[in-house]
């Protein structure tokens, strides 16, 4: 009934909306209006897509990201600002609830001008760090762009990320380069297992403060591939975060630049491609999995569908069909390269971990199945999908069923377990013995003068 | 004229007839008073189920009248002891659920339209009734006097004792098995009294009755037995002994293993072993019977001897291999503690926490006895004068249950019995001679001495009377003082003691007038209606069947206690910091924590006061990190105020039951009224969980246990966030960075 009803809600919303698959109200944070000319090809991009941009300035009166407690946008792009902060109407609190609503943020950052502290705490919280003076710039001798940053070499020329590890699905990768200047570079705490990087620094970049005359040593952020460019965050809720350094990148001078780096030819740079797949993949384009339905039921013939009630040692069959969203539809999922869809049987810990099967194929979705023994063991079991990987929405399916012993008419009848004849055989003996000494005892009574003489 | 219709009324057959009838009005005013003066609290408060098990019952009956007998029968409970789930239908008794059921079906059949929940409050007070009939056939076999039985039965009727278990909406299995117990007694001793095989079988039939009534049956399948063995000492071995019991022990324990929660019990535990051995002692003791009666004597003196000592060798090096390999159980951990009133303490806290399981006080025994406590003696006494097969059995009883009430609070209840009959016969002697009018004639006397001078002495019945009509008054009128003074106690105390529901308190307001404290019920309520169907809720057991019964939420823990590791969870997440008992109440499930909070109101029955216990409970399986010294300060005191030891402090219990408590209070004037002492000026800071319901007089606090945190914060930095405070940037930190590798 409600995977039903989650479907009919599933094809509304396709047929209102051609894009993200959480809404399409886009809400841009610019605190110049003069610079909103330098992003055209960036807005017409996301219009054309289907969003419906509406552009404010932080210290705009009107600007709330809720109306009557509910989200007044659903996704929020946020440019860096020159002022000490984003605003009373942009607190890193409102930020975070938003999120906590499932909005989405894309926070562009620049390393032309020191970053806003408001925007350092709120990054705190995620677990992303910024440079102590929030004015750092990543740099890097061997592969920066000789047209444009000749000196300073603060324009990075980079390839696209190929996939973060064999087991996660590449989603900003491709060819051509990418153009990168003055990049704010960020680190990743080691707590927070929700942050990723999506674009990480080359192995020679460090990150520098071009206002101090000497940089300290001891003083260095991070080095290398420790330094991210762009980097995401993926809440509990699957709503996300990304913060990408380089604003200017976004600029439609640098959609269609001409770069070379030290060692290369001179090409044009892949930016915009890049944005639609990082704006895609923020604003959940891309990466969105949906679970259209769950069963599981006996395997035998016939089985009710979805019971609350299952025998220990029940032959089960689990089923689950889920969706991948690729910009404009839903397609069925395919795990990725070397990642498994697993199904967890518990209660307190796993008493099962099985592998997802791919089975069958609907025009939308994958039915992933699997096949187990309830084991014997009873109590209030669930069937647990937990599925969370790095830009894929989490899918955390939870279903309980209770797991009950055997009834007092499911056991195997005595005579049907051969170790039990040895009793039965014995059972019979004796009443067999018994009666046949009932009937000697009544038929032998002793000659009666006999007995009197005995007596 | 009327002399001559009273002599018609009073004389010859149709005055038996008379006194009949008599005492049958009278056995059904006993039985009436008995019920009467068990309605009490559904008079003051309403016909509702009282304290703890009798939820459960109740709960169970309704299953039991909802899905038939056969899957009440094989129920798997997934609603308790979440998520183990119990398997409740193998591992309860049930007599009372069915015999519940089976009234209910009657009564419906014959279209009286009642609810279930009156038939299980009346229960108790009907069976009372049929348990001082009961008591009235028992005692009438053991005395000739009309009168003791009458008076056994008024007792049984009304002594506190009985009534402490058996007042109305005091749904438990006691409730059917006292009677049961008194009626298998008195069938019994008829089997014994005739040497017959229906009065044995009909002993074993109320007897697996009482199997599937109440786990106190091992106290018939272990003094049937020794009344048997004692006989068998005392050379009073007869046939009528040997059909009797043989009768009773196979057809009994074929019977009892019908239960599923009994199952092989009587064949496997030590429990029952005694009414095994006695078993086939009796086979050996009727062997050597027989063959005495074709041998000579000293030729069978040597066999005998020869017998005794190879089957005595051969039993015992059999059970003691038996129960080293484990083919018998071991006593069990509650058989123990009968012995050693220390030993539940020590190994076993689970049991000792229970308040009716601690040693009697003696006061206790008149409070819930009154005179018949100090009749008693006397009465076993008499039992000595005659001592005919059915006086040593109450010998017997006496000296058991004497020593069992004294030890286990709740064994007084089985004790109330033999009380009851040993003091009717001790009055009933009182009353037969005191009460006569005309004096006793010398001849009679004569021919009595005549009569009893081949017996020995010590039991000669020595002819007595009373001559003066002064001292027969002065003793019948001090006797019926006591008996008024017995009603009026009894009264008093079931009235005052005894007919509190503790699911409602009331207290007097200064006025005089009634306050009902219905906390309780107004915090299980909003579970009911403010909460998912399956959220589940973890408390102390003490509360599990309550919450099942009239929350309708699945627990954790309940008072079934058969799982002492998942007790010792939720003691250990009561008593640890909010860090360590957050992944345990994550791990569980827990939607809600439950906690009971005495302070405001002086209730002290609270958690606080309990919590000792969890800890006690939980260091019996973590005993490295819950640790009951920790919960007492340097001085070796227990404490909630500003002295409080940081483990107190940080306990997830503490910080629950004080939760924004001082917020009642003018700043640094709480004060916590059960404990007596003022509280810190701060209240406790609680980041896992949330204030969820508090009740009117905050008896009961409840709070949601809060989500991960969205952005994979620690709760303790989420709610900092929220409040506004700026988190610090984590200073350099020394040593070298955690780099972190994708």
């Amino acid at each position: 009934m409600r995977w039903c009803l989650a479907l009919l809600i599933c094809c509304f919303l396709a047929a209102v909306n051609a894009l993200s698959s959480s809404g399409s109200r886009l809400l841009a944070v610019l605190e110049d209006t003069e610079q909103k000319s330098l992003y055209s090809t960036l807005w017409a991009d996301l219009e054309a897509r289907g969003y419906d941009v509406s552009i404010e300035s932080p210290k705009s009166e009107q600007l709330s990201l809720f109306k009557h407690g509910e989200r007044a946008y659903d996704h929020l792009l946020i440019l860096p600002p020159k002022s000490k902060g984003l605003g009373p109407s942009l607190t890193p609190k409102h930020i975070l609830d938003f999120m906590n609503k499932d909005g989405n943020i894309l926070l562009a950052l620049s390393g032309k001008s020191s970053t806003s502290s408001a925007v350092s705490s709120l990054l705190l919280e995620l677990d992303i760090h910024l440079a102590d003076d929030r004015s750092a710039v990543v740099v890097d001798h061997f592969n920066y762009d000789t047209l444009s940053s000749a000196e300073k070499h603060d324009v990075l020329v980079l390839p696209r990320p190929g996939p973060l590890r064999p087991d996660v699905k590449a989603f900003f990768d491709g060819e051509g380069v990418l153009a990168l200047p003055r990049v704010a570079p960020q680190t990743l705490g080691s707590h927070s297992t929700l942050v990723v990087p999506v674009l990480k620094a080359p192995a020679t970049a460090y990150s520098y403060n071009p206002k101090e005359e000497m940089p300290a040593a001891e003083d260095i952020l991070a080095t290398g591939s420790q330094l991210n460019i762009v980097s995401a965050m993926q809440a509990r809720n699957s709503a996300r975060f990304t913060v990408l350094g380089s604003v200017e990148s976004l600029e439609d001078k640098w959609f269609s630049a001409s770069v070379k780096t030290p060692r290369g030819e001179k090409t044009s740079t892949v930016n915009r491609e890049f944005a639609k797949q990082l704006t895609g993949w923020a604003f959940k384009e891309t990466g969105v999995l949906k679970v259209d339905k769950v069963e599981h039921h006996l395997a035998t013939e016939g089985a009710e569908l979805n019971p609350s009630i299952y025998r220990i040692k029940n032959e089960t069959v689990y089923n689950i069909e889920v969706s991948e969203y690729v910009f404009d539809k839903w397609v069925p999922f395919e795990v990725p390269g070397e990642d498994e869809l697993q199904l967890e049987f518990t209660m307190l810990s796993p008493f099962h971990r099985l592998t997802l099967q791919p089975t069958s194929r609907t025009e939308t979705g994958t039915v992933f199945s699997t096949k187990f023994v309830t084991p014997d063991q009873h109590g209030i079991f669930s069937f647990r999908v937990n599925y969370k990987r790095p830009f894929f929405t989490n899918i955390e399916e939870k279903h309980e069923v209770t797991v009950r012993h055997f009834a007092h008419d499911e056991y195997p009848r005595s005579w049907a377990i051969s170790g039990g004849w040895v009793w039965i055989a014995g059972l019979w003996s004796v009443i067999g013995g018994f009666l046949a000494f009932v009937v000697v005892w009544l038929y032998s009574a002793p000659v009666a003068d006999k007995l009197k003489k005995t007596q | 004229m009327a002399q001559s219709s009273l002599d018609v009324l009073l004389k010859g057959s149709s005055g038996r007839n008379t006194r009949g009838l008599l005492r049958v009005i009278i056995l059904c005013t006993i039985a009436a008073a008995a019920v009467a003066s068990r309605l009490f609290s559904v008079i003051r408060f309403e016909s509702i189920i009282h304290e703890f098990d009798p939820w459960f019952n109740f709960r169970a009956t309704k299953y039991l009248i909802e899905n038939g007998f056969y899957s009440f029968w094989d129920w798997f409970d997934d609603r308790t002891w979440h998520p183990l789930g119990r398997v409740t239908g193998g591992t309860l008794y049930p007599g009372l659920m069915v015999t519940s059921g089976v009234i209910y079906h009657i009564l419906r059949f014959l279209t009286i339209p009642v609810d279930i929940r009156n038939v299980c409050v009346l229960l108790a007070p009907g069976f009372s009734g049929l348990t001082a009939l009961a008591m009235y056939f028992l005692t009438c076999e053991m005395s000739t006097s009309p009168s003791a039985g009458l008076l056994a039965a008024a007792f049984m009727g009304i002594t506190p004792g009985y009534i402490s278990r058996s007042v109305a909406g005091s749904y438990d299995n006691e409730a059917i098995a006292i009677f049961l117990l008194v009626f298998t007694f008195f069938l019994w001793i008829k089997a014994v009294k005739n040497g017959s095989i229906m009065w044995g079988a009909l002993t074993a039939l109320f007897y697996g009755y009482m199997v599937s009534a109440w786990g106190g049956y091992v106290f018939i399948t272990n003094l049937i037995p020794l009344h048997v063995f004692v006989l068998i000492c005392m050379g009073r071995y007869s046939t009528r002994v040997y059909i009797s019991y043989t009768t009773w022990y196979a057809l009994g324990t074929l019977g009892s293993m019908q239960i599923p929660f009994v199952g092989f019990l009587p064949i496997r535990n030590s429990d029952h072993m005694s009414a095994l051995g006695i078993f086939g002692l009796l086979q050996l003791v009727a062997f050597a019977e027989f063959v005495r009666a074709y041998l000579p004597g000293k030729q069978f003196q040597k066999l005998l001897t020869a017998m005794v000592l190879l089957t005595v060798g051969l039993a015992f090096s059999g059970l003691v291999l038996l129960s080293l390999t484990g083919v018998i159980a071991p006593w069990s951990g509650r058989f123990y503690s009968l012995w050693d009133t220390g030993y539940a303490k020590v190994h076993i806290p689970i049991i000792a926490s229970v308040s009716e399981h601690q040693p009697t006080a003696w006061p206790a025994f008149f409070f819930d006895l009154n005179f018949l406590i100090w009749l008693f003696p006397a009465g076993v006494f008499m039992c000595f004068q005659k001592l005919k097969d059915e006086h040593v059995f109450v010998v017997i009883y006496s000296v058991l249950a004497s020593y069992f009430a004294g030890v286990m609070v709740r064994l007084m209840l089985t004790l109330t019995p033999i009380v009851c009959v040993a003091a009717a016969l001790a009055l009933s002697a009182i009353l037969d001679n005191f009460l006569v009018a005309s004096s006793p004639t010398p001849e009679s006397k004569a021919k009595a001495n005549v009569e009893d001078s081949k017996s020995l002495r010590s039991t000669r019945n020595p002819v007595v009377g009373i001559y003066s009509y002064f001292s027969k008054s002065v003793v019948a009128c001090s006797v019926t003082l006591y008996l008024l003074l017995f009603v009026a106690h009894c009264t008093w105390v079931t009235s005052n003691a005894y007919s509190s529901p503790s699911v409602v308190l009331a207290s007097k307001l200064p006025d005089g007038s009634q306050f009902i404290i219905d906390d309780y019920r107004e915090a299980y309520y909003w579970l009911r209606q403010n909460t998912p169907d399956n959220a589940k809720i973890m408390s102390w057991w003490d509360y599990g069947y309550q919450i099942g019964g009239m929350a309708d939420r699945p627990t954790l823990v309940d008072n079934n206690t058969w799982n002492n590791t998942h007790i010792a969870t939720v003691g250990k997440a009561m008593s640890s910091r909010e860090e360590v008992s957050y992944p345990i109440l994550r791990q569980h499930d827990v939607d809600y924590v439950l906690v009971v909070f005495g302070g405001l109101l002086g209730y002290s029955g609270d958690d606080l006061n309990k919590f000792l216990w969890m800890v006690r409970i939980a260091e019996g399986i973590w005993p490295d990190e819950v640790k009951e010294r920790d919960f007492f300060t340097a001085r070796g005191e227990y404490r909630v105020d500003e002295e409080a030891t940081p483990a107190m402090k940080n306990s997830l219990m503490y910080k629950m039951s004080y939760h924004n408590y001082q917020s009642l209070f003018p700043s640094g004037q709480a004060v916590d009224r059960v404990r007596g002492t003022k509280l810190p000026t701060e209240s406790p800071q609680l980041n896992t969980l949330e204030e969820a319901f508090t009740s009117e007089n905050w008896i009961v606090r409840l709070y949601k246990v809060k989500d991960l945190d969205n952005l994979g914060r620690d709760h303790s930095n989420a709610v900092a966030f929220d409040k506004g405070l700026k988190r610090k940037r984590t200073a350099k930190k020394k040593g070298p960075r955690v780099l972190r590798t994708e």
